[in-house]
């Protein structure tokens, strides 16, 4: 039995963590490169669910629904985001946060008014249906195919920091602003380029755990919760605190639910980061810099 | 015999020895007590209506609630996104003790302030501990915890429903009198907490609490104990905000976590804070009123005004002055007045 259960926590370990890694990749992002806490992050999961549902009611297919939501997205985090609040608030950050978690707000309760929980939102993105044992632990094809989407969605984009001139450019930006500016980095660019790029990990998260996890308007709060909790526990702006910190928080949930009892796995998930980041300032990788 | 003249910009009064001034200007007028007699004459125009009496007296509580946040915040330097964990905090302490041992609601309110200042004290060291963001993040993460502590312990807290049938703070026997007595009750805690946060930033404290603001390295220079005032800043308005939490719960008779604590709850208050204008504890009152009216009035949309709030709110925080919000446009700032400014990602 216990070693059943332990089974559960090492498979779910992994699952979990892989997918939180997808919710957390943008967040962290955003964090190292604009050095900006995005309070309206949840609007990309909302916009993901909501976005690609009202296209799909308009008649398009799935494919054109979720590139039409991409090309959405993509507006939403250039023009509200970037442009309407980091640019001009950059120096007023407390309402550079007030604004962003207001605009994630009004997005929420706006899918809310037009898709309800009643309207019962259902994306078809289900790319292999039914389940299979894993030794002792049964687990859905979807689920796995989610944690491995989310395993490789990291290598490239640590592939893409570490590898590229871009990447080389934003790992340089996220050590000093300052000092790329003077090595002749095109900032305002690559603060675009971030801002895309954060969106696609958790819109990814979004399409793949649409089938399994229950979509509702409000699902954006504890999506960011759970992004805000790994890059605390991490620390603010690195992958690889993200990545640890991602199947820490994994590993919390799977030994709370499955050992003791599921309802205090947020909790439990809640005091540890507590703990982490009073005794150990910044979380388990405090550089501030992005890798 | 009292005489009057007309000067350029204010009217003199003279009796005896004795010389009153009034300034014409509206934006100059700076008279608390004219105010404060404004918000005693609301009830007799408004007595036959006690939804809007009632949305008064919440404006009022969070009002109550703001004034010593924005007064934390200053203090401790630090954008604190966690007010609602001492307002649940006081809240639940004086809603069990009442339900489950019949603490009456003056031995709740003792205990309210013994509980939140305990805990505020035991927690305070983080105000030294957390530098910038950091601060703010434990504090976001603290009512939380505490909302999921309210649904893990649902027989205690109940927390899907809340807590109900406390008892209640006066009763005058007829409910248009109770609602009269429960405004004015709010009015008169929410000026208390003014006066003492209007007295304390005009003190020694309040300029310790800007030298703290601007650079704490500086202020240690200077000779200021800044954990100590930092941890006085913490604790100090958390006995305030929990003693709101004691109010709600002995007029309103009912409380539940799930209202008070989560993110949107927060973000009421930190609205009312930015709308009414962090520079003074005074922008907490308009802010609040506004905040509150606009919430109220947009209800009768129907659900169409659950995203009309935040976008009305939005246009209205980019419109208004930067960080000086409603209070800004009437106050016109003096050069010698103190305007703090928030540096979230302070070191």
């Amino acid at each position: 039995m216990l070693l059943v259960k332990l089974q559960s926590v090492l498979v779910y370990t992994f699952i979990w963590g892989s997918i939180y890694l997808l919710i957390s990749l943008g967040f962290s992002l955003i964090c190292g490169v604009l050095r900006i806490f995005h309070l309206g992050y949840g609007v990309i999961f909302v916009l993901a669910a909501y976005g690609t549902w009202a296209f799909l009611d308009a008649g398009l297919g799935l494919i054109p629904s979720i590139l039409a939501m991409l090309v959405l997205q993509v507006l939403v985090a250039l023009l509200v985001f970037y442009k309407g609040i980091f640019q001009r608030y950059l120096d007023r950050e407390e309402i550079l946060l007030t604004l962003t978690m207001l605009v994630f707000m009004a997005v929420t309760h706006m899918a809310n008014y037009f898709y309800p929980i009643t309207a019962g939102v259902n994306l078809p993105t289900t790319i292999i249906d039914g389940t299979f044992m894993l030794g002792a632990v049964r687990i859905s094809y979807q689920m796995l195919l989610a944690a491995l989407m989310g395993v490789a969605v990291t290598v490239l984009l640590i592939l893409f920091f570490l590898k590229t001139r871009l990447g080389l450019i934003i790992r340089a930006m996220s050590q000093s602003t300052q000092a790329s500016l003077l090595l002749g980095a095109d900032i305002n660019k690559m603060y675009y380029l971030a801002m895309i790029l954060s969106i696609i990990p958790p819109t990814i998260c979004t399409l793949m755990i649409a089938p399994f996890w229950s979509i509702d308007p409000h699902m954006g709060a504890s999506l960011l919760m759970t992004a805000m909790l790994i890059a605390i526990l991490g620390g603010l702006g690195n992958l690889k605190g993200s990545i640890i910190a991602s199947y820490l928080i994994g590993f919390i949930h799977a030994s709370v639910s499955f050992l003791y009892v599921s309802r205090f796995m947020g909790f439990a998930a809640l005091i540890i980061t507590l703990i982490v980041m009073i005794f150990k300032r910044g979380g388990l990788f405090a550089g501030e810099t992005i890798w | 015999m009292v005489s009057f003249e007309l000067k350029r910009d204010r009217i003199l009064m003279r009796w005896k020895q004795q010389k009153f001034e009034w300034i014409i200007e509206p934006r100059y007028w700076r008279n608390p007590i004219l105010w404060s007699l404004l918000l005693m004459a609301v009830p007799f125009f408004i007595m036959g209506y006690p939804n809007i009496l009632s949305m008064i007296t919440m404006a009022n509580l969070y009002a109550a609630i703001t004034i010593p946040l924005a007064l934390q915040m200053t203090g401790t330097g630090r954008l604190n996104f966690g007010p609602q964990l001492y307002l649940g905090l006081g809240g639940y302490t004086s809603a069990l003790l009442n339900l489950h041992m019949g603490f009456s609601p003056f031995f709740t309110l003792i205990a309210t302030i013994l509980i939140c200042g305990g805990i505020s004290l035991l927690l305070s060291p983080i105000t030294w501990i957390a530098k910038g963001l950091y601060f703010s993040l434990i504090t976001l993460i603290l009512p939380l915890a505490f909302l999921d502590l309210t649904f893990i312990y649902g027989d205690l807290f109940r927390g899907e429903v809340g807590l109900m049938g406390m008892s209640p703070m006066i009763n005058l026997g007829r409910i248009t009198w109770n609602y009269v007595a429960y405004y004015y009750l709010s009015v008169f805690m929410m000026l208390t907490f003014l006066f003492v946060a209007e007295k304390i930033s005009q003190s020694r404290f309040g300029v310790t609490m800007a030298a703290i603001n601007e650079n704490e390295d500086v202020a240690l220079m200077m000779g200021v104990n800044v954990n100590k005032y930092k941890v006085f800043y913490y604790v100090f308005p958390s006995i305030m905000i929990g003693i709101v939490g004691w109010f709600i719960v002995h007029t309103f008779r009912t409380f539940a976590g799930i209202t008070y604590l989560p993110l949107d709850f927060m973000l009421k208050m930190l609205i009312i804070v930015m709308i009414g204008g962090r520079a003074s504890v005074y922008g907490m009152i308009p802010g609040a009123y506004f905040v509150c009216f606009l919430e109220d009035s947009l209800r009768s949309l129907g659900t169409v005004n659950y995203f009309l709030f935040p976008i009305i709110l939005i246009i209205v925080l980019v419109a208004l002055p930067r960080g000086e919000g409603i209070y800004g446009l009437y106050h016109k700032r003096h050069p010698r007045d103190y305007f703090p400014v928030m540096r979230v990602r302070r070191e």
